[in-house]
């Protein structure tokens, strides 16, 4: 067999090639898979107008930091046109599913408070400017209002208590019992959070505003945890190890557990699990007892600390966040447990080896040669290796409808090597010599079919790939790119291994 | 036996073989207009909780939520394999997270997927499907005339590729499967699938000028069974193996619209090129 020869044609090559770099590729990044395979939700979510496209940004910054509350990783969010946003939330259970869906449901709930009293809510923010740089203060600042009787009642408290902490609160967990680790405890109660000794302490505040209990976990037993929780709406583990979840669980007590995120510091994890931005140092010209309905808050860094600039867009979009700039409903919901996602794919794999023995089965029927069904798989194996390839490359979402496209893809492109391999035999029945020039006029006709079949297919997925919001994108995607590779790279080259293998029989 | 069958149609009267296809056509359109496809979940809007595994039985699922006065329509679907998925269907005012406690507290060990789709998404998803059905085919038939520059094949090509997916849809209807985002995405597929073979007829007919019309007749009857099977069986191994909804869907679908291809261009599209080569011939 000519083998150097075929391996030395650049076709072959080509293919060669891609097939190694898809494999390198799929080893080195990884192949990311849709929410139907790995299991977890995918909400849609549809404001009740459509909106530009900085309204759209600070919807998304405020229902992203809402979810962030919840301590449930890996969250996503898309927006899509004008009027969806797509949040895609990978592994998750039941009920943090069922947790995230009530949270975007529920309005934000906003609360500032100081030294333990709540002295604003979100009805009383009236309004908040666009955040700006102040040079002489070096800091970032978010300009706001606050309703009379709001500012009043923090004028009075505030009489005199320079330099205490204010905090703002986005859906704090309001009366709930939180069993903290010793050293979140230590640092809850330490000057990161009070500033002056005077001050309230941060679990002291919290308690008076919202009575939420933080109690440091030294081991006690579940019973007394239990008695805690008593008359409390939830019990939440911080930072807390062990089997405290499952036991308070069937003691009939609802438990939520959070855990710190990679890279995550330990008082940006406290801010975290209580929805609580700041606290922000107290400044004297408030503390004179005259009512101010005019605030700010600064973030104190450059003018090009991207860090404080966003913290402060953070803050800006939290203060509006008791009245989103347009209503949001959830309007789908796709819900897959992780487990049955795992079920799928095995299955689907499956389904690809008995596809494509299949296919060599019927082709070698037909032709009785192996030496046309071998490399007819082969070359369906390899579309879909550089399907694959591209896909890990560009971190493609690769879901159910993804896969399907491929097969589809491997459908159309079986068709196109049996139309090259009946027109290659085809002509040597006929007339018993091979002429060249009868072999490229055969090719030629065989690529005619080939290019204007491709190019059908592509431009009818191209208005399903345009158009769908949904999943079905996917199947557009795999069934573009698999045509693609076919008539780029893989057909060509299996069009010149078929000219070797058969011409050779003879 | 086939052999046989071919040789009847290579030879047949030109006419004659149009005419069945079209009485299939017509027949298929007249199922649509009798009763078209269910719209499903994505399209028209509502819950679909799917209990897989744990032996969920359907009836106990129905009377289960029918006693706390739930509205629901519940279906078992058994696959080849002899798994059985129980799918609770709903409006979308229903309290969806109470049903799933219902059927838990049951069924401890089933996995339970869950689907909602709003009333303004799922009008979107069907403009959008609406959209992405009516310009791909403008797009094809666009493409087809491009590649052939004369009227009367390109035609049967595109009316080919209409009629594969009329009766696709048909038998989706008398089969029982929904409109869906996943089936309309498989219809779309079918234009590919379709102007395969049918582009291959066309070509060897039209363009193979050294053999007679019934050798490249034979010749692309052959070529085209090979890759019509060869895709069958791809399918329908997907179908047997796969117990994920939406792969099932797209599978048959595509099974659907490919056997109405066998006939829509060995029988329709050959009928129509040979009564043009004939008329061809005669001037």
């Amino acid at each position: 067999m000519n083998l150097k020869k075929l391996l030395l044609n650049g076709r072959v090559l080509l293919l060669i090639l891609v097939i190694v770099g898809s494999i390198l590729t799929i080893i080195a990044q990884g192949i990311t898979y849709g929410l139907d395979i790995s299991g977890g939700v995918e909400i849609t979510v549809q404001l009740e107008k459509p909106v530009d496209q900085s309204t759209m940004e600070e919807v998304r910054i405020s229902l992203e930091n809402r979810l962030n509350t919840l301590g449930v990783k890996d969250i996503t969010l898309e927006p899509w046109g004008d009027q969806i946003i797509k949040i895609r939330v990978a592994n998750v259970t039941e009920e943090e599913a069922n947790s995230i869906i009530d949270t975007i449901n529920r309005q934000g709930v906003f609360y500032a408070e100081f030294n333990g009293v709540i002295f604003a809510t979100g009805a009383d923010i009236k309004r908040v400017d666009q955040v700006s740089y102040e040079p002489r203060e070096g800091a970032w600042i978010v300009p706001f209002s606050i309703s009379k009787e709001a500012a009043e009642k923090f004028a009075q408290l505030a009489l005199g208590k320079v330099g205490y902490p204010v905090d703002i609160f986005l859906d704090p967990p309001v009366n709930s019992t939180l069993i903290v680790s010793q050293e979140i405890y230590t640092l809850m109660n330490s000057n990161e959070f009070q500033f002056v000794p005077d001050a309230k302490p941060l679990p002291q505040r919290l308690k008076e505003a919202f009575n939420i209990d933080v109690v440091p976990y030294t081991n006690q037993s579940v019973e007394e945890i239990a008695k805690l929780a008593q008359g409390k709406e939830k019990v939440i583990l911080v930072g807390v190890n062990g089997e405290l979840e499952s036991t308070l669980k069937n003691l009939g007590i609802k438990v939520e557990k959070r855990e710190p995120r990679a890279g995550e510091a330990a008082d940006e994890f406290i801010r975290r699990i209580l929805g609580l931005y700041g606290p922000y140092r107290l400044q004297e010209g408030l503390t004179t007892g005259e009512p101010h309905t005019e605030l700010a808050i600064s973030i104190g860094g450059s003018k090009e600390d991207i860090a404080a600039m966003r913290q402060a867009q953070v803050v800006s979009v939290v203060l509006r966040s008791g009245s989103l700039p347009v209503k949001v409903f959830v309007e789908g919901v796709n819900y897959i447990p992780p487990t049955l996602g795992e079920q799928f794919r095995k299955q689907v794999v499956q389904a690809g080896i008995v596809a494509l023995l299949v296919v060599g089965l019927i082709v070698y029927l037909h032709y009785r040669k192996a030496r046309i069904a071998i490399p007819v798989v082969l070359t369906s194996l390899s579309e879909v290796i550089a399907i694959l390839g591209v896909a890990a490359l560009i971190r493609w979402n690769l879901d159910l409808p993804s896969i399907a496209g491929i097969i589809a893809a491997i459908g159309t492109g079986v068709d196109q090597q049996i139309v090259i391999t009946d027109e290659l035999l085809g002509g040597r029945k006929k007339e018993k010599i091979t002429k060249r020039s009868g072999v490229l006029k055969r090719m030629g006709r065989a690529f005619f079919v080939i290019w204007a079949s491709a190019t059908t297919t592509i431009v009818a997925m191209s208005f399903l790939f345009k158009f769908f919001v949904g999943g079905l994108r996917g199947f557009a995607f795999t069934t573009i790119l698999g045509v693609l590779i076919g008539i780029l790279i893989t057909r060509p080259a299996y069009a010149e291994i078929a000219k070797v293998l058969l011409s050779e029989e003879r | 036996m086939l052999e046989n069958t071919l040789k009847k149609l290579a030879t047949a009267d030109p006419k004659k073989m149009i005419t069945y296809p079209l009485i299939v056509f017509l027949v298929a359109l007249l199922i649509l207009v009798i009763h078209f496809p269910t719209l499903g979940t994505d399209l028209k809007g509502g819950v679909v909780i799917t209990i897989h595994g744990g032996n969920a039985d359907a009836k106990d699922v129905e009377s289960l939520l029918k006693a706390e006065n739930f509205e629901v329509t519940v279906r078992e679907i058994k696959s080849i394999t002899g798994d059985t998925r129980v799918e609770v269907r709903a409006s979308t005012d229903v309290n969806v997270q109470r049903i799933i406690e219902l059927i838990k507290s049951k069924y401890p060990d089933a996995a339970i997927s869950q689907t909602q789709f709003g009333p303004s998404l799922s009008r979107t998803a069907q403009e959008q499907s609406l959209k992405a059905v009516s310009l791909a085919f403008l797009g094809m038939a666009v493409v087809v005339f491009l590649f052939f520059r004369v009227p009367v094949p390109s035609l049967t090509v595109i009316f080919s590729a209409l009629s594969d997916m009329t009766i696709a849809l048909a038998l989706m209807s008398i089969f029982g499967l929904e409109l869906t985002q996943a089936t309309i995405a498989a219809l779309l597929m079918l234009i590919g699938y379709s102007v395969d073979s049918n582009i291959l007829l066309t070509t060897k007919l039209l363009r193979r000028k050294e053999d007679t019309v019934e050798e490249a007749y034979f010749s692309a009857v052959s070529t085209g069974f090979t890759m019509s099977t060869t895709t069958l069986g791809a399918l329908a191994s997907l179908w047997a193996i796969s117990q994920a909804e939406v792969i099932d869907m797209i599978a048959a679908v595509l099974i659907f619209g490919l056997l109405a291809d066998f006939m829509n261009t060995w029988i329709l599209n050959a009928g129509v090129l040979r009564w043009y080569i004939q008329r061809g011939e005669k001037k």
